[in-house]
């Protein structure tokens, strides 16, 4: 069975997360993805790591096996004419171009959509930028912290009332990266669909920023409705919800309803403190979390994670274990599911990568091949498909543009 | 401006909560009519959450919880205790491209909208399930909780101070991640079926598609054995790269002063004596202790105390204004008042959105995250208060009488 996307092209310029995410969405349902990278030096997520047995080398960054699998790999000097030549003719057979080439670097080398419009009025073009194309910060430097950080994300993560010292915490790896491109996958498709019925292209502006600023949960509206500012300070309404330490690790002990405490309490065989005026509700709870912090903790040290978690689960208590990287490689259910996948790279060997994001009933999600040595199909895609001579292509090797 | 991209797209939306509305808020966005189904007598929890206008609950129409993440949508209500409600949903159904949920793995089917079912109702119908665990494994019934799955994930044992316990990310984010995720999946589920004329029954968990942003941590693990360290703010190939303090608020709010950060991150040492420089100590710039990566992660807590002496004197704006003149990435750790009020890219833009909605006015909302330039996307009504478009629907679309609508309503079929 063919991918939901195997008639799908796409050309990719992209560096480390955001535009390189939302491409493997589409190659690992079938898109054909032809990556473009600078010469010599190659995406940035080649460096990140990690690495297998720690030792750095650019064919075998984790980051970069991982979003990259199932692209075809070419490099291009993009601020050569040349380059841009090349560019223009691989958007002139594809549906869609995605990039997140900052805007200042985008003026430097002449990269616009009216351009590639010129070439292929049906190309839909996306634009994953930081701040997106417009406005006074558009050219403003970020990272993934910075985003973080600017999109309203960071403010609401920390240790809490009794740590006002610690600062708002960043959430682990690339996020703003990850929804940079997921939120540009879902907008680009959705240019994808008016191009199928028009016939017609369009250029896509994704802000990372605002991505994330559209996922603040109930904390934005405090300020519009209520002149309440969101901070990782204030205490929570309600208990218990938080991480506490088992024999063997740490599970995250849950009960938002009042049937789920009371199941709790049934599990930990009714201990008289439970009976506590102080503990007879949630808000009730959460006001003093301080005192059934330590009736818990000393239950739950007695137990270990997996026996807690399934014992709770039984009588429909939405605890979780806090999940470390080996638990979740050896977790019972998610091999039922064939969550995680082996794919061999032809320098970085055999690796487990996570797998699907979901599962599609009759279109398969697939890692069809390994991701691309650097210019692994330069060959392939200039000569073959661009029709480029051996001694052109020799030349404009030579020249560093290939 | 051409019609938008999903319009004549209808979604029969049965989510609630968050990570189903952030899904079907998506498609709303790309301009498909999302009917939400819901009902008086189990109304969605996020319709009775804070915050309210001036504090005030009352009601199912005051959240703005509800109202930020149902804009453009409509509100149908139903009493599945009726069989008429079912009848009205089938119809509903039959009318529809996608239907959608986030219930636990058998709800859908214990109601009769299973997948099968739905598909004799419209062949080529495209489902989509976001539950915690996923329709298939030994623990496809335990119960999922958004504030449950981020521990899930393995993403709190990655995020953490230095030496501190595994922490959350602040946010329920494994829902708005799953329904994103899901919007993707819905859309490419429709681009096949315009090829090919055939829908499909997608299965997501939401554990699972919180994972797939980790590959980091994951693929840390099985190339190396190890499990990585909580390593807070700080970065292992950039520094400094962190979040410092700068003054509080000049304002106090609900007499309290609040405090404000920054972030700050050199991608190298470039960058690093540009920084040296903005803060008016040029000299640290070639420092020895400072002046490579390696020496900055190996004097990384006297580096970051340098810079919070320079920034904690100072305005969060004012240290990025400048930072960001000097070419240094640095941004404000912006809360919810900052982005309403003080960022003047976020106005300029358009990102916010007013509209009015029928009980508590023109409120500001957070708006779509993408521009287009040939179609329309856009937010096109403010969210409905609870069962505002059962009647329109009913005969607008399902070909209902007025009367009927009258003792379908006397029955209680639309509570």
């Amino acid at each position: 069975m063919a991918g939901a996307l195997s008639t799908l092209k796409i050309v990719e310029i992209g560096e480390m997360v955001s535009a390189p995410y939302a491409t493997k969405l589409m190659a690992d349902l079938g898109a054909e993805v032809i990556k473009i990278e600078r010469p010599a030096a190659g995406d940035r997520s080649r460096t990140r790591g990690p690495f297998p047995g720690d030792r750095a080398h650019t064919e075998k960054s984790g980051l970069f096996l991982y979003l990259n699998a199932n692209k075809y790999g070419v490099t291009l000097d993009l601020s050569a004419s040349e380059g841009m030549g090349l560019l223009e003719r691989l958007a002139a057979a594809a549906d869609v171009v995605i990039h997140n080439v900052p805007p200042l670097e985008m003026d430097r080398i002449g990269l616009s959509f009216d351009r590639l419009q010129r070439v292929n009025p049906r190309l839909v073009m996306t634009s994953i930028t930081p701040y997106g194309l417009t406005g006074a910060n558009r050219d403003w430097r970020a990272t993934d912290l910075t985003l973080w950080a600017a999109g309203g994300i960071c403010v609401m993560n920390g240790a809490g009332a009794e740590y006002p010292e610690m600062p708002p915490l960043k959430t682990f790896g690339q996020q703003a990266g990850f929804q940079g491109g997921v939120h540009a996958a879902a907008a680009t498709m959705g240019a994808v669909m008016a191009q199928l019925r028009d016939g017609d292209g369009q250029h896509v502006d994704v802000s990372i920023q605002e991505s994330l600023a559209s996922q603040q949960e109930l904390f934005f509206e405090y300020w519009p409705y209520m002149g309440m500012i969101a901070s990782r300070l204030g205490r929570k309404p309600i208990q218990p919800v938080e991480s506490l330490q088992c024999r063997d690790g740490w599970i995250y002990v849950c009960c938002i309803e009042e049937h789920q405490w009371r199941a709790f309490v049934e599990v930990m065989g009714n201990p008289e403190w439970a009976q506590e005026e102080i503990f007879s509700d949630r808000v009730k709870r959460g006001e003093n979390w301080e005192a059934l912090k330590i009736f818990l903790e000393e239950y739950v040290a007695q137990h270990t994670v997996l026996e807690l978690y399934k014992k709770v689960q039984e009588k429909r208590v939405p605890f979780a274990p806090v999940s470390t990287m080996g638990d979740l490689l050896n977790s019972e259910h998610l091999k039922a599911r064939g969550f995680f996948v082996e794919v061999n790279h032809p320098v970085a060997g055999r690796q487990t990568y996570p797998g699907a994001p979901l599962k599609y009933a009759a279109t398969p999600w697939k890692l069809r091949m390994p991701a691309p040595t650097l210019g692994q199909h330069n060959d392939e895609i200039f000569g073959k498909r661009l029709g480029l001579s051996a001694a052109r292509l020799a030349e404009l090797k030579r020249k560093g543009i290939v | 401006m051409a019609a938008a991209p999903l319009q004549g797209v209808r979604i029969a939306d049965f989510t609630w909560v968050w990570a189903g509305p952030y899904c079907t808020l998506q498609l709303a966005h790309l301009g498909a009519d999302v009917i939400r189904i819901e009902t008086r007598t189990r109304p969605c929890i996020t319709r009775v959450l804070p915050p309210w206008p001036e504090g005030k609950p009352g009601g199912l129409n005051r959240s703005g919880y509800f109202n930020q993440y149902n804009q453009g949508k409509r509100s149908l209500t139903l009493n599945f205790k009726h069989a008429a409600a079912h009848e009205i949903a089938r119809k509903l159904v039959a009318q529809s491209d996608v239907v959608v949920n986030n219930f636990a793995h058998g709800v859908m089917d214990r109601m009769g909208f299973g997948y099968e079912a739905l598909k004799k109702l419209k062949s080529d119908i495209i489902m989509i399930s976001l539950s915690g665990y996923g329709d298939t494994g030994p623990y496809r019934d335990y119960v999922a909780y958004g504030p449950a799955q981020v521990p899930l994930s393995g993403l709190s044992a990655l995020t953490g101070y230095k030496g501190w316990p595994p922490m959350h990310s602040g946010f329920s984010y494994a829902d708005p991640n799953a329904g994103i995720h899901g919007a993707f999946a819905i859309l490419a589920a429709l681009y096949h079926r315009a090829k090919t004329g055939e829908g499909q029954y997608l299965d997501m968990s939401q554990w699972e598609c919180a994972m797939v942003l980790l590959p980091e941590g994951i693929m840390e693990y099985t190339m190396t054995g190890r499990e990585p360290e909580r390593i807070g703010n700080q970065d292992p190939l950039m520094a400094p790269h962190g979040v410092f303090r700068c003054l509080d608020r000049p304002e106090k709010i609900a007499g309290h002063a609040i405090d404000q950060w920054v972030a700050i991150v050199c991608e190298d040492d470039t960058d690093w004596a540009r920084l040296a420089r903005a803060m008016e100590r040029p000299e640290l710039g070639a420092d020895a202790r400072f002046a490579t990566l390696a020496a900055r992660k190996a004097n990384e807590d006297e580096l970051e105390a340098i810079i919070t002496v320079w920034t904690s004197g100072r305005r969060a704006a004012e240290v990025v204004e400048k930072l960001q003149n000097a070419g240094i990435a640095a941004a404000v750790v912006a809360d919810n008042k900052y982005l309403s009020e003080e960022d003047a890219h976020l106005r300029a833009r358009d990102y916010f959105v007013y509209r009015e909605h029928p009980e508590v006015g023109k409120k500001q909302h957070c708006g779509v995250p993408w521009k287009m330039n040939r179609t329309k996307t856009e937010v096109r009504a403010a969210a409905p208060a609870i069962g505002m478009h059962t009647d329109e629907i009913l005969t607008g679309l399902l070909g209902y009488s007025a009367d009927d609508v009258q003792n379908l309503r006397a029955q209680g079929a639309l509570e």
